[in-house]
């Protein structure tokens, strides 16, 4: 079955099985999305932009991020005793019969009372006392107190006790490389033929990471059929571990590592006697992150507006998940990366409205107008974005139409693990990112774009580099696997840091979470 | 964190339970004169260093020994791991 809005928004391609139709529903909507699809990228497909309302001034929030990042599509899953409130759209994955739920809006997602605070936001701002509300003092019990309980946070618990089974375990390694995007996938497959006991363990269900999301080539297949490969001969050796829908949470003294594996959340109910999630407790020798990096927003007024995404999350939607995140969308980016996402849109028949670079020598594009040293001020389409205010070189300013924007202000490496024992990370000026530091963790070494080496090349070369490395340290002898040929552009992100100009007091408190 | 037990080999801590300083071994002599004083010290006046640190620890899921673990309080790096009645012979107690 597929409706109209179902065909509007699904391109050709992807990684998604379109033989499997799963029906899904929202806020009590029947919907339709297919085998690989997330939560987030079946809801986009069926043309659903506002997927919640931001938790003080309930502001219509959409997707942001196609990940684990991701600050706004939070929904409730699952019904009754196995109600999971304020879960990532984003990361979790459809399957038949999902029941999803918008949070923090009454009476429903695109009419929300309390939205109301948005218009008063000069009076509530961050820090607002609601204790203002106590006069006169027998109001407050039975008036406000109920009243602002109710408002207060985002998703509700189901008050019964949660019905499903937990489990925890331990694990041993030589090797423990977190995150199977390509840095990942190198140092396993150069570890795994050295013979070492390794684990790699990634929070998706597909390895890969961001080859699935790109048209990277490598060698002489796509980059998401070479993570593919690799990923099945990684399984075949007995000494390697695979361990997909699993978060490396901590890192404890002397190489041990937490990590939360999710087992049946992606079912629609667990099997008999089966944990739900399991708490594994790994003792590494050594450990590689290799847990790539996140995409940066640009700040400007009004810039939470569902619609209005990372620009490597619509590049994903488009790749991966074969979606459009609108049938006209424009590009503000400060970097060559955003370019890339053009790219990638015109490549799917999408119509790319602009490339809006604040880079004064920003590079032409095949396929959409680029306005170079031009910026984004503000945009407009209070459930869903309609267009953009741009200011141009020359200090003109425009409104564009488009149903979507994304937004490239450059990478940040994923630096936390190595942040967990008094690890500090380093200021890297030409990536203009933080990067791990010297200091951190006993044993955990860094590659690719967690590093900062952004480049699919660098990521293969330094993760096959990083394992021999771990591996000489601890006596075992490692040849580096041959990197095939790929993608080597230079990591250069210039800073840019905003575009407020014209933009009066209280920008902020408008453009960031509350 | 991991202490690698002299007759077991590195086990994970949370096998043992922690008493303290390692100082406790140095037991005073009652029949001293100064036993008053040395006492008070022995029992209420710890070093409590950024940095390396003795300290016993007992491996009760374990095989029930005592041991001195030298601790760097800062790194949690564990240098060193002994039996305490070895540490206790070495300083001259009879057991």
């Amino acid at each position: 079955m597929s409706n109209a809005m179902t065909s509007g928004h699904r391109l050709d391609g992807g990684l998604i099985d379109r033989s499997t139709e799963l029906s899904f529903r929202f806020d009590g909507k029947s919907l339709e999305g297919h085998g690989g699809d997330t939560l987030a990228s079946a809801l986009l497909a069926n043309g659903v932009r506002l997927m919640g309302r931001s938790f003080k001034y309930h502001r219509p929030r959409g997707v942001l991020s196609a990940g684990a990042e991701e600050p706004n599509a939070i929904v409730a899953l699952r019904e009754g005793a196995f109600t999971e409130p304020n879960t990532r759209a984003t990361t979790a994955e459809l399957f038949d019969g999902l029941v999803a739920r918008s949070q923090n809006r009454w009476p429903s997602l695109g009419f929300d009372v309390m939205a109301v605070n948005d218009v008063m936001s000069d009076f509530l701002t961050a820090g607002f006392y609601y204790k203002t509300f106590m006069w006169p003092a027998k109001f407050w019990e039975k008036i406000y107190e109920p009243i602002i309980r109710n408002a207060a946070g985002l998703g509700a618990l189901s008050g019964i006790s949660d019905p499903d089974c937990y489990d925890k375990g331990f694990l041993h390694c030589d090797l423990l490389i977190i995150g199977a995007g390509p840095t990942g996938l190198a140092a396993a497959m150069t570890a795994g033929r050295s013979g070492a006991r390794v684990i790699i363990a990634d929070e998706d269900f597909l390895l890969g990471g961001r080859l699935n999301a790109e048209t990277i080539a490598v060698g002489d297949t796509s980059g998401a059929a070479w993570a593919a490969q690799m990923a099945g001969e990684l399984a075949s050796m007995p000494n390697v571990r695979l361990m997909t829908r699993t978060t490396v949470i901590g890192s404890f003294d002397h190489g041990i590592y937490g990590a939360v594996e999710r087992v049946t959340d992606h079912l629609a109910a667990a099997p008999e006697g089966k944990a739900r999630q399991v708490l594994w407790r790994i003792y590494s020798k050594r450990a590689i992150l290799a847990a790539g990096s996140i995409e940066r927003p640009i700040a400007f007024a009004n810039n939470d507006r569902p619609g209005i995404m990372q620009a490597g999350a619509v590049r994903a939607y488009t790749n991966r998940w074969a979606v459009a995140a609108a049938s006209d969308v424009a590009v503000f980016t400060n970097n060559d990366d955003g370019h890339r996402t053009a790219g990638d849109l015109a490549a799917k028949g999408v119509k790319v409205a602009a490339i809006i670079d604040t880079r004064a020598d920003a590079p032409d594009h095949a396929d959409a107008e680029v306005f170079a040293g031009a910026c984004v001020t503000d945009s407009r389409g209070r459930l869903g974005l309609s267009k953009v205010r741009v200011r141009f070189a020359d200090g003109s300013q425009r409104w564009i139409k488009c149903g979507a924007l994304g937004v490239s202000g450059g990478w940040n490496p994923n630096v936390h693990l190595t942040c967990h024992q008094r690890g500090r990370p380093v200021w890297d000026e030409t990536i203009a990112a933080f990067v791990p530091g010297a200091v951190g963790p006993v044993g955990l070494s860094s590659a690719g774009a967690a590093s900062g080496m952004f480049s699919t090349a660098a990521a293969l070369t330094s993760g096959a580099a990083a394992a021999v490395d771990a591996l000489t340290d601890i006596g075992i002898k490692a040849k580096s696997m041959i990197a095939p040929k790929t993608e080597d552009a230079p990591s250069i992100s210039r800073p840019f840091g905003t575009s407020m100009a014209g933009v009066g007091p209280g920008w902020t408190s408008r453009m960031t979470s509350p | 964190m991991i202490i690698d037990h002299p007759l077991l080999g590195p086990r994970d801590s949370a096998e043992f339970t922690y008493l303290g300083d390692a100082s406790l071994i140095d037991r005073p002599d009652w029949q001293d004169k100064e036993a008053a004083g040395k006492f008070y010290e022995y029992q209420y006046l710890r070093d409590n260093p950024a940095g390396e640190h003795q300290e016993l620890w007992y491996h009760e899921a374990g095989d029930r020994s005592w041991l001195v673990v030298t601790r760097d309080t800062v790194t949690h790096e564990i240098t060193k791991v002994e039996l305490a009645r070895d540490v206790a012979k070495a300083r001259g107690r009879s057991k």
